[in-house]
């Protein structure tokens, strides 16, 4: 980046769309979502003028005024006032105003005026205000203010190139503010007068379609019956659409195990590239369709308006465990991922309240537990898969998991004591919009990318390792199970049997835990490896066959060993257990302490031992 | 001890949004309280016209166009009175 690269700061209120025209601007792909708090930190782009000058864009966390107090305003007033570390002030400040707002979101433009920083106003989405009743007149807004108003629709790219006009060079001066500089009342009232002039309403609001939908949606009854019957269809969505092309992937896999097998003579390398590597990367990549159908529906909620719903639907049993509904859209975000959804506590005013809800976020079931979830579950029906009743004990699973950390935020809440300052519910309720198709699809792809990229490095690594360890050394037995008790794993596994045998595993999955500690979808790849050795030549490897070999292993007793105790009791433990170290990283930065992060470390680990242990106990003193 | 101004009698005689009806139109008249900031700057101010959604234990109303979902404690400082049909 050259020193004499200019700063253009993009500023706004929440749900402005000033991602969108970041997005449009530099052609980035940053996260865009139709509810506040999308953005909580800077994003950095370039872009040309039409002179073709390069200048930097940042694209600050939407703020209301510039003395917020949530982490993510902060940061946005303090990369205006010149307070950030690694932003400079901005040139120019591109302040996004939704034009069906005018009367709010003129308020921060007057502040960013105040500083004394050149502002162009980006009027967005002015079509949708004037569809809504609305006339407005940039030419006369842009009197008032004595800075160019430019009308545009960032998601539908209009007047982008008028704005980049505006952004002549030399930069224009800064306006002198017409009215009493730091009279925060003086600053409203000529706020009002111009929102007045520039915009005129229609005498009388009508109902508009967003409130018919919320009428029911938001309604104490049917609201909760549209939240579950959501939830539900997303549940059996990812499992009714996903069966075809997990069928193709696994079609692959076979014929890429044939062709190694005709290409290769027999021997130890060609063992660790057919159930070493394909196989065990492919039993997770096999489950990529579902975690693309899943942040799909993500993505759906995020830029329908939904999200914001889901908060305010939320906030009643919420507050009966010290949180907000504010708290919840972090939580939700959680489902795709907990990183995000650890990052989106920024939104959260109360620093208590923020607090409680990082250190309970990894329990919102994430997509990377889905691939064990998806193997385990099928094995509690008898091995069937997609239907009503999976998607239900699917449901189930995720529920556990959300109220055990309500569960949890209560005691904690409790302990750290009420707020200085009382801190009120209040949340916008976007315009339902139709979702902006583009965005979701790239988002999924970058999803899968991740996703195949985890395969193709962290997954793939571990699973020659976990090949090695359950190859070498070699003993002169031919019998497979005395081979593998020779062999690291075997060794590992007797080690670690008697502590994971009261909780109902063998010391196999239990090595498949320890595994999955590095990434949790490598226990599904460490179970097709590590119950593999019993298996004649001719099967072939797919995740019913793992399944199916799963259910027919036996102790030595010749008892069964995947019981559905000992499945619930797996679950249980991944349902709970934070094996993610990621997560912990951003959980230390946010929460500002690595003791905060190493302490719900061991707490999950050990609540999901302990809840795994009572759990298979429990089923297993009742059936016998 | 405080006397009571014109002033005073005039917010008594106001409603506040919680107490108002659903699905009428008024005018922000008053903003007082602890939540009065937070209020301002999520579009409450004074002369403005809103419109009470849905009652509750957080209520919803449209200010300005955007719809809003505030606690009972806040809706409570906010005071308004009815628009002439």
């Amino acid at each position: 980046m050259e020193s004499s690269q200019e700063t253009i700061a993009l500023a706004g209120n929440p749900n402005s769309g000033k991602t969108t025209l970041f997005n449009a601007l530099t052609g980035s792909s940053a996260k865009v979502g139709n509810y506040a708090g999308v953005t909580i930190d800077l994003k950095h782009g370039e872009f040309h003028t039409p002179h073709g000058r390069k200048l930097t864009l940042v694209d600050l966390p939407g703020c209301y005024a510039l003395d917020d107090s949530s982490p993510d305003q902060e940061i946005a007033r303090a990369v205006l006032k010149g307070d950030h570390e690694k932003c400079p002030k901005p040139d120019l400040v591109i302040s996004v105003i939704d034009a069906s707002n005018l009367e709010r979101h003129l308020q921060l433009t007057l502040q960013i005026i105040e500083l004394d920083i050149p502002v162009i106003v980006a009027l967005n989405m002015v079509d949708m205000a004037e569809k809504s009743g609305l006339r407005l007149d940039p030419v006369k807004l842009s009197e008032e203010l004595g800075v160019p108003v430019v009308p545009i629709r960032a998601d539908k790219g209009k007047g982008l190139i008028e704005l980049k006009q505006a952004i002549a060079h030399p930069l224009p001066p800064a306006s002198k503010p017409h009215w009493k500089t730091g009279d925060e009342k003086d600053r409203r009232e000529f706020g009002l007068n111009v929102a007045q002039i520039a915009a005129r309403r229609p005498d009388r609001q009508t109902s508009s379609s967003s409130d018919k939908i919320d009428a029911i949606a938001l309604h104490p009854v049917l609201g909760w019956f549209c939240f579950l019957g959501i939830m539900f269809a997303l549940f059996w969505s990812i499992f009714s659409f996903s069966s075809i092309p997990m069928g193709w992937i696994e079609s692959l896999q076979e014929l890429l195990v044939g062709q190694v097998e005709g290409a290769m003579a027999e021997g130890d390398f060609r063992d660790l590239i057919t159930h070493g590597i394909i196989e065990g990367v492919g039993a997770v990549v096999i489950f990529l369709p579902q975690i693309l159908m899943l942040f799909f529906f993500i993505g759906l909620m995020e830029s329908s308006g939904y999200m914001a719903r889901a908060a305010f639907l939320m906030d009643g049993f919420m507050s009966k465990v010290g949180l907000s509904g504010k708290a919840f859209l972090p939580l939700l975000s959680s489902y795709a991922c907990a990183i995000p959804g650890v990052m989106a506590t920024r939104t959260i005013d109360s620093a208590k309240e923020r607090l409680v809800t990082i250190f309970v976020a990894p329990w919102m079931s994430c997509s990377a537990r889905l691939p064990v979830y998806l193997l385990l579950v099928p094995m509690l029906l008898g091995g069937s898969e997609g239907g009503v009743t999976q998607a239900a004990i699917f449901m189930a699973i995720y529920v556990v998991g959300t109220l055990t950390a309500f569960l949890v935020a209560r005691i904690l809440r409790g302990r750290l004591g009420p707020d200085e300052v009382e801190h009120h519910f209040m949340l916008e309720l976007p315009p339902y919009r139709l979702p902006q198709w583009g965005y979701i699809f790239r988002h999924v792809l970058d999803r899968g990318w991740a996703f195949l990229k985890n395969a193709g490095t962290i997954i793939l690594a571990i699973m020659i390792l976990l090949w090695a360890a359950s190859t070498y050394p070699k003993s002169e037995s031919d019998d497979p199970a005395e081979q593998l008790a020779h062999t690291v794993v075997g060794r590992v596994s007797a080690a670690i049997e008697p502590i994971v045998k009261p909780l109902g595993f063998d010391g196999r999955t239990g090595t498949a835990i320890l595994t999955s500690f590095a990434a949790r979808e490598v226990f599904v790849g460490s179970m097709a490896q590590l119950f593999h050795v019993e298996e004649s030549d001719e099967e072939t490897e797919t995740r019913t066959h793992i399944r199916e070999r799963l259910a027919n292993e036996t102790w030595a007793d010749g008892s069964k060993m995947f019981t559905p105790a000992a499945v619930i009791s797996l679950l249980i433990f991944y349902i709970y257990a934070l094996q993610c170290l990621p997560t912990s990283a951003v959980v230390a930065r946010e929460a500002g302490s690595w003791k905060w992060a190493v302490g719900q470390f061991i707490f999950m680990t050990v609540f999901a031992g302990v809840a795994s242990l009572i759990v298979y106990q429990t089923i297993t003193f009742f059936t016998g | 001890m405080p006397s009571t101004t014109v002033q005073d009698l005039k917010i008594d005689s106001l409603q506040s949004l919680s107490q108002a009806q659903v699905g009428c139109d008024f005018q922000i008249k008053v903003i007082e309280g602890p939540g009065c900031d937070q209020l301002r700057k999520l579009g409450f101010c004074e002369t403005l016209q809103v419109r009470k959604l849905a009652d509750g234990r957080n209520l919803i109303c449209n200010v300005c166009g955007t719809r809003m979902a505030v606690s009972k404690e806040l809706a409570e400082q906010v005071k308004v009175t009815p628009l002439e049909a």
